[in-house]
């Protein structure tokens, strides 16, 4: 049996069950503008650069760079423990996308710092799912 | 400039001015919320409002029957509007019901009053946040396309709340430029020392720097007293146009510019990484073109100070100081009142009360007047008002106007 951590729900529907599908299978895989390139985070139905509604899900490498992050000492869901780490990761292809740092301590955090994803099996009250978190990267 | 925004326009400039103003206890409510005594009644937002009105009608010399307009920005509740004229005893010809100061309040107001919809108008703010146990934070924000993405959408890995948004910044300010928590401090004991001269502020307790790096972490790097006040409160703004107003009992304060930015794209990058600089810069631009006047005449300043570091955004992304010199700024007491721009000279909402920005408002005003008693600001003739958001800008220029025939 795996052990899955308990998170808050998801935001579902639309694109965003696309992207946890992607999840899923260990893939992570943002949308992208087919008329200016731009990717998109969090998932949407048009472009946020140029208004495109052609959007198509392309996979990135899952690697990017550590650019700021916050630990949460007040508790603001019952069901996390505090303290909790957050983080800021710029993927190589340019999204910032929020998560959670794997097996990387606040204090040895330095901005710029490589990481690379991997997925979490966790489940909210919408099921189970697969989260996107990232570690430390010593390439 | 965003859609169904009220477009800046040099036409306007001055043409309109506040003549009242008014506030509730924030002090004396605080303290009551916080005992709970066996009597307390906790205040709904209609009576918050009603207090405010009152107080802003007498401070203009008016009377309920002289306002003919009215716009009401309720927070957290949505009162009927009759319910609402009923209570202040008003019956006005012109009602916008659904504003917020966080959109657009003192804008429309000034179109309507210039356009002729009017001739006076309140604008009316109330928030019982204390009272109904609001939380900013965790499963208490809405649906989708009802508030910013960020806000609900990191909620699985359990970033959330205000504060997550300014810990984010601060924590990469602090990357880049070296700043420290002590810094950062320098900014809350500043607010702290003006609110002290402030009799209906909230905190007023002298705040070192000791008390602020051993008060506890909201969300790592920031402590307690980076974060504003959560309280009981309504504000409100009587305007009429300026012509109609010099014969008041005050000084009236011409509303002489304004400006709006949003971010489209990319949020996080400008939130974190710009420190929404670009959006300071082009609202600023519409704002000070629209006045005619320049960042140099700006003498006084009041922030939309959610956070401390959001306050420094604002001093650094108007250009009032280089990117990355905003707290050697604060700390070198530029921002006192003696200092190169006094700032949030009332104590804003990290000391005085968070009433959303509509008391900083109110501040300007009394500043303009020269009616601030012991924290005036010696010759003041322009202020300057930033409402800013985890993703927008809003500068507001005021000025002092002459009395007279």
């Amino acid at each position: 049996v795996t052990w899955r951590e308990r998170r808050p729900n998801r935001t579902l529907g639309g694109a965003h069950d696309q992207f946890w599908q992607f999840c899923e299978n260990r893939e992570l895989r943002l949308q992208r503008c087919s008329d200016c390139a731009a990717f998109a985070w969090p998932p949407g139905d048009r472009c946020e650069q140029c208004g495109g509604l052609d959007l198509e899900w392309r996979p990135v490498a899952g690697t990017g760079k550590l650019q700021s992050w916050a630990t949460f000492e007040k508790k603001y869901f019952d069901i996390l423990p505090v303290p909790w780490d957050t983080i800021l990761v710029e993927l190589d292809e340019g999204p910032l996308l929020v998560s959670n740092p794997s097996d990387l301590s606040r204090d040895d955090m330095v901005v710029n710092m490589p990481v690379r994803v991997e997925f979490l099996d966790c489940e909210d009250d919408n099921g189970e799912f697969r989260l996107p978190v990232f570690r430390k990267r010593n390439d | 400039v965003t859609r169904g925004f009220s477009k800046p326009s040099r036409d306007l400039s001055g043409k309109v001015a506040i003549v009242g103003v008014g506030e509730t206890d924030y002090g004396k409510d605080y303290r009551a919320v916080r005992t709970r005594s066996a009597d307390y009644v906790p205040p709904d937002a209609v009576s918050l409002a009603d207090t405010a009105f009152n107080r802003a009608i007498a401070d203009a010399g008016l009377r309920g029957q002289d306002i003919d307009g009215l716009s009401l920005c309720f927070m957290y509740e949505r009162p009927d509007v009759n319910t609402v004229c009923d209570a202040l005893g008003i019956q006005p010809q012109y009602v916008v019901a659904d504003g917020t100061i966080m959109d657009d309040i003192v804008p429309p107001a000034v179109e309507a009053l210039v356009s002729g919809k009017c001739n006076t108008i309140a604008l009316v703010y109330a928030a019982a946040s204390r009272a109904i146990g609001r939380v900013y934070g965790g499963n208490t924000y809405g649906q989708e396309g009802a508030t910013p993405q960020s806000y609900y959408y990191y909620d699985p890995w359990g970033w959330t709340s205000q504060a997550a948004h300014w810990a984010f910044m601060f924590r990469y300010y602090q990357n880049i430029y070296g700043a420290t928590e002590e810094d950062l401090a320098s900014v809350a004991l500043t607010l702290r020392r003006h609110a002290s001269r402030n009799e209906n502020a909230i905190m007023r307790e002298p705040l070192t720097v000791e008390d602020y790096v051993n008060s506890r972490y909201i969300v790592r790097p920031l402590h307690l007293f980076d974060l504003c006040l959560v309280n009981d409160g309504g504000v409100c703004l009587i305007l009429r146009r300026t012509d109609m107003a010099r014969h008041l009992g005050h000084a009236p304060v011409e509303v002489a510019g304004w400006g709006h930015a949003k971010v489209s794209a990319n949020k996080m990058h400008y939130m974190v990484r710009e420190r929404l600089r670009p959006q300071f810069q082009e609202a600023g631009k519409q704002a000070f073109a629209m006045a005619g006047l320049r960042l140099s005449d700006v003498k006084h300043f009041q922030g939309y100070d959610a956070s401390t570091i959001h306050l420094i955004n604002q001093i650094e992304g108007y250009g009032f100081v280089e990117p990355g010199a905003g707290l050697e700024f604060c700390k070198s007491g530029q921002m006192d009142l003696d200092g190169a721009l006094p700032v949030n000279t009332s104590g804003g909402m990290l000391s005085e009360a968070y009433m959303h920005g509509w008391n900083h408002v109110v501040e300007a005003v009394r500043q303009l007047r020269h009616e601030a008693g012991t924290r005036q600001v010696a010759d003041l003739q322009t202020s300057m008002f930033s409402l800013a958001t985890t993703e927008s800008a809003h500068p507001l220029l005021l000025t002092r106007g002459t009395r007279g025939t």
